[in-house]
């Protein structure tokens, strides 16, 4: 541990950076609130600063600093919300432990943070696989047979396709998931006419998985009970609209269906 | 032997997803085991108790497994609780109700949505009661010594 209290004002400011920089990627790819203060925090205590404290939103990180002995500092990020990586959290988590050792200067860490920021994720086709597999796996799981699970497997990797190129980034939350509920619905009542699977509702709830946000709704309630309220309503808020749109979609789709085949399709 | 496929599909549906979650690779196994787990308990569940009571154990279970990879790991508990908790999350209860409404059976339609409500209900009582258990309780079962760390949470 660093003495406190004699850190230059260049060397504060470094650290408070740092700081909010891990809070920042921490918030950005899907973890809980209390993790990114504390991070912070101990970042800060770890190389002297006393004085700092900071307040996390679900969408912003407000750290403050400034005492008798301590310069004053002060800085807002937005952080908008975008894609869950959690290799990205674990790798900060992992840094921090590492800085608690006392294993880097802060000039490495900011090195190190920055390399985190841009780890390379899977690939695109990676990704569209794991949709595929993922969705006939669940179409299994809730009751559908062999036949379903392929055409799931088929809806899963185009409902992919739609989320990486169309969906996020060009369209808002509520018409992607709309937009996504609806093609899933299409393709499954398509493939039904095909005869490539049978029962056309576990084909529905396996292929549209992907979608549901089972990130917000997990961080929303593990917000709540650690008694960031604010920040737990505003992802409780997210996960049900996407709940509502994607059920929407669905219904759309349905709907249509129903007026043009009078009810022979349900 | 369905059941058996029915567990193996839980296992390769959470990797799969966890993948999608950008989980470390090294920890695939550990999500499927998990997610596996959760499903497995969800099933036997299912033959005595209400659907609410069944994704109430099965969460409870799929914390505490969680909690203790993270501890023996050291790494964010929300790796293995995101992807495991999944194959619980009422999906399927949020489609039946879309498609209740759809077809016009009201009636249906509130039953079902209310049993989504009430399994989403469950599946939070289990993960704010688990996660109120002492992070010491998980230490001493894994016989390691006290070391406070964010990272095992």
């Amino acid at each position: 541990m660093k003495d406190p209290g004699n850190l230059s004002r260049e060397e504060q400011r470094k650290v408070l950076e740092a700081a909010m920089q891990a809070g920042h990627i921490l918030l950005e790819n899907g973890a809980e609130i209390f993790r990114v203060e504390e991070t912070i925090d101990r970042i800060c205590k770890y190389y002297g600063i006393e004085s700092s404290s900071s307040f996390v939103l679900s969408n912003g990180i407000f750290t403050t600093s400034g005492s008798e002995r301590e310069e004053i500092f002060a800085k807002v990020q937005h952080i908008p919300v975008s894609g869950t990586h959690l290799d990205r959290v674990a790798a900060v988590n992992q840094l921090s432990r590492e800085i608690e050792e006392g294993r880097y200067t802060v000039e490495e860490v900011r090195k190190k943070l920055a390399v985190i920021r841009v780890m390379p994720g899977k690939s695109k086709f990676m990704q569209v696989l794991a949709s595929g597999i993922g969705c006939a796996c669940f179409c299994c799981l809730f009751g559908g047979n062999a036949k379903d699970s392929l055409a799931a497997f088929l809806v899963g990797v185009l409902l992919y396709l739609y989320v990486l190129f169309v969906s996020s980034p060009h369209l808002s939350k509520i018409v992607g998931n709309i937009g996504g509920g609806a093609l899933v619905t299409f393709l499954c009542i398509i493939l039904n006419v095909l005869h490539i699977g049978q029962h056309i509702n576990f084909m529905i709830i396996g292929s549209i998985m992907p979608m549901v946000p089972g990130v917000a709704f997990t961080n929303a309630i593990r917000d709540f009970a650690d008694g960031d309220y604010i920040s737990g309503s505003v992802r409780m808020l997210d996960a049900l609209l996407v709940f509502f749109c994607i059920a929407m979609g669905v219904g759309l789709v349905f709907s249509l269906f129903h007026q043009i085949m009078g009810g022979a399709m349900l | 032997m369905m059941f058996l496929v029915e567990i193996g599909a839980a296992v390769v549906g959470t990797m799969a997803f966890s993948l999608l979650f950008g989980v470390p690779d090294r920890y695939y196994p550990y999500c499927g085991l998990i997610g596996g787990a959760g499903w497995l308990v969800y099933s036997l569940a299912a033959i005595r108790y209400t659907e609410p009571t069944c994704a109430l154990i099965a969460t409870i279970v799929v914390i505490l497994l969680s909690r203790l990879f993270a501890i023996e790991k050291g790494c964010p508990v929300t790796i293995f609780l995101i992807s495991g908790i999944f194959p619980l999350v009422p999906g399927a209860g949020l489609y039946w109700t879309a498609y209740y409404i759809v077809t016009n059976e009201l009636d249906m339609a509130a039953s079902t949505g209310f049993m989504a409500l009430k399994v989403a209900v469950a599946i939070v009582l289990g993960i704010v009661f688990v996660f109120e258990l002492p992070q010491g309780m998980f230490r001493i079962i894994l016989g390691k010594g006290k070391k406070k760390h964010l990272g095992g949470n």
